[in-house]
């Protein structure tokens, strides 16, 4: 495995090295890392063949891209297995893959070789319609190929003491967001419902819908107006259904038990996600000074032990930027050192009921991290394949956060199988 | 490299009586056959499978074929006529044009079902397992293949 040495790597594996060390491990799914490793730039080709009216194009997010730009481009890409790749538009000097045309379909190339090919996004339709407040539907919810995210705020309050997660440009990104292109920073939940509404019109389209915003730290205890702000948000989406629960995803802060108890009893919501970012006390003192000066590392933990009684065994996870452990100075010196230690406190929360995900670290121009670099392919495979392993070994589902339902985790994208 | 469907096999797809069976090979090599499975033919004439269920034993061993270079096996069978057809999965439609055309029509017909996938599949070998052809293949090609008394005087 490479070791990280002044913010690079050495002995680095290509794909086709990886694919060929370890045969076990889907070639697709260790692409999909690749490409969300190294970015994709979208050659002129490319761009001249996008359809605006059935491809998707980036729409309002909670994070920035690599580039730093909110430009008019393609949101992302899907493989012929149904796998999703998230991946940002990366500046050609920075190494991506090259998103190209061969023989009129979009494929991805690498230094001039054909890879896979690829579909682009396609664009729900509830996309080319607004609120009847005035506002694209598209600024309240953005779609994924099945699932509706919905940012109903999207400023953290760590930011406003200056103890904002390391690797997060949030207030960076929405701020950019809201002078480009006028994306509301907080939500309604009338627009929220009204979008919800029709989205779900499209039949087929959408299998879950996931909530997230930055943390808000006032209340009578700490959290308790962000749980205020979720309860609503919640019913109002409820509105839309039949059943009192519905698929649904909450990644928030890391709520006590009377919280969630509130949250589960009040709302929809079928699953819970609070996340460590990474898995080491002290690198997490380090990386999310906010979190652990308000709650610190092992409450954030218990937390989510303790939220497996409400929402039950397998619905309920945490999630790591993965590779933002190993940043520099303070972060683990070794992939082999980082990769042990996070499949102990893995283990230690999959015992528990807790599911471990991760996502691959981007470093973006916003955040404090700005100027690192994510880890090697090798070290992505291999945390992969260990968070999915665990979840064999304790028969934990995670069918609330797996390909189709997020498509963000090259982790539980292998727990398809299960 | 593909093959192309016959017209005996378009026939036989086509036609409502004929038994359709789809096996499949779990990671341990246990094979997992499924009979009356919903089959139709695509536009670039390969085969398109309604898979229902996200987590059926089908759908995960699909998963594995097209991840790790899998085949599937496709039996079909009506009137005397039998076939069996070697193909590669090559695509998952868990969501675009087609995704929402199967699932919007099966909806349509049998009212409040799902639809988890549609798994198009590559026929890469056709061979007729139908009686005739197979006695006539053994007549002319494998003459050792016979009991005695079979040409007995
Ligand atoms: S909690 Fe950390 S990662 Fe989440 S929005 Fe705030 S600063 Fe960003």
């Amino acid at each position: 495995m490479a070791r990280h040495q002044g913010n690079k790597t050495n002995s680095e594996l290509s794909l086709a090295e990886i694919v060929a060390k370890y045969p076990d491990f889907p070639r697709l799914i260790a692409l999909k890392i690749d490409v969300q490793r190294r970015g994709v730039h979208y050659t002129e080709r490319a761009l001249a063949a996008v359809d605006y009216s059935i491809h998707q194009m980036r729409s309002p997010y909670l994070f920035g891209s690599r580039d730093g730009q909110i430009k008019d481009l393609p949101e992302s890409l899907l493989l012929r297995d149904g796998t999703t790749i998230l991946t940002d538009p990366t500046p050609p000097d920075q190494n991506p893959y090259h998103v190209d045309l061969v023989d009129g379909t979009f494929a991805l190339i690498d230094n001039g070789q054909f890879v896979e090919f690829t579909d682009l996004w396609p664009k729900p339709l509830y996309y080319d319609k607004k609120t009847s407040t005035g506002i694209p539907m598209s600024h309240i919810a953005s779609a994924r190929p099945q699932r509706l995210n919905v940012f109903q705020s999207s400023y953290c309050h760590f930011w406003a003491e200056d103890q904002g997660c390391k690797f997060c440009d949030i207030v960076t990104h929405t701020k950019q967001q809201k002078s480009e292109k006028g994306v509301p920073t907080r939500l309604k939940p009338s627009d929220i419902s009204e979008t919800i509404k029709e989205a779900v019109k499209e039949s087929g389209r959408f299998t879950n819908i996931c909530l997230t915003s930055g943390s808000v730290l006032k209340g009578k205890e700490l959290f308790d107006q962000e749980v205020d702000f979720y309860i609503e948000t919640l019913q109002a989406i409820g509105e839309n259904f039949t059943t009192k629960k519905f698929p649904s995803q909450l990644i928030s802060s890391s709520f006590n038990e009377k919280q969630l108890a509130r949250l589960y009893e009040n709302t929809g919501l079928m699953s819970y996600t609070s996340d460590l970012e990474v898995l080491n006390e002290e690198v997490f003192n380090w990386v999310c000074p906010g979190k652990a000066s308000k709650l610190g590392y092992q409450e954030w933990k218990n937390r989510l032990v303790r939220a497996v009684d409400i929402f039950g065994r397998g619905n309920v996870g945490t999630g790591l930027v993965s590779g933002s452990e190993l940043a520099l100075p303070h972060g683990f010196k070794s992939e082999n050192d980082a990769l042990k230690a996070t499949l102990e406190e893995a283990e230690y929360l999959a015992e528990r009921g807790v599911t471990t995900v991760y996502i691959v670290w981007v470093p973006r121009p916003g955040s404090y991290f700005h100027d690192q670099q994510n880890a090697s392919l090798e070290y992505y495979v291999q945390k992969a394949q260990g968070l999915h392993n665990l979840r064999v070994k304790y028969n934990l589902g995670v069918d609330f956060d797996d390909y189709r339902r997020c498509g963000n985790h090259p982790d539980s994208d292998l727990s398809r199988l299960l | 490299m593909g093959t192309a469907l016959t017209k005996e096999i378009v026939g036989l797809l086509t036609d409502s009586r004929t038994s359709k069976v789809l096996a499949t090979v779990d990671e341990k090599g246990f094979p997992h056959a499924v009979a009356g499975v919903p089959l139709h033919i695509g536009e670039q004439g390969n085969l398109l499978y309604l898979e229902y269920f996200e987590s059926s034993a089908t759908n995960k061993n699909l998963t594995r074929s097209i991840w790790f270079d899998g085949v599937v096996a496709i039996a079909l069978s009506n009137a005397g006529q039998s076939f069996q057809i070697k193909g590669r999965p090559i695509k998952n439609h868990i969501t675009g044009p087609l995704f929402l055309k199967f699932y919007q029509e099966i909806r349509s017909i049998q009212g409040d079902v799902n639809l988890a996938s549609v798994w198009e599949i590559e026929p890469v070998e056709i061979i007729d397992e139908g009686q005739d052809a197979r006695r006539e293949y053994e007549h002319t090609k494998r003459p050792f293949f016979t009991h005695l008394d079979r040409i007995a005087r």
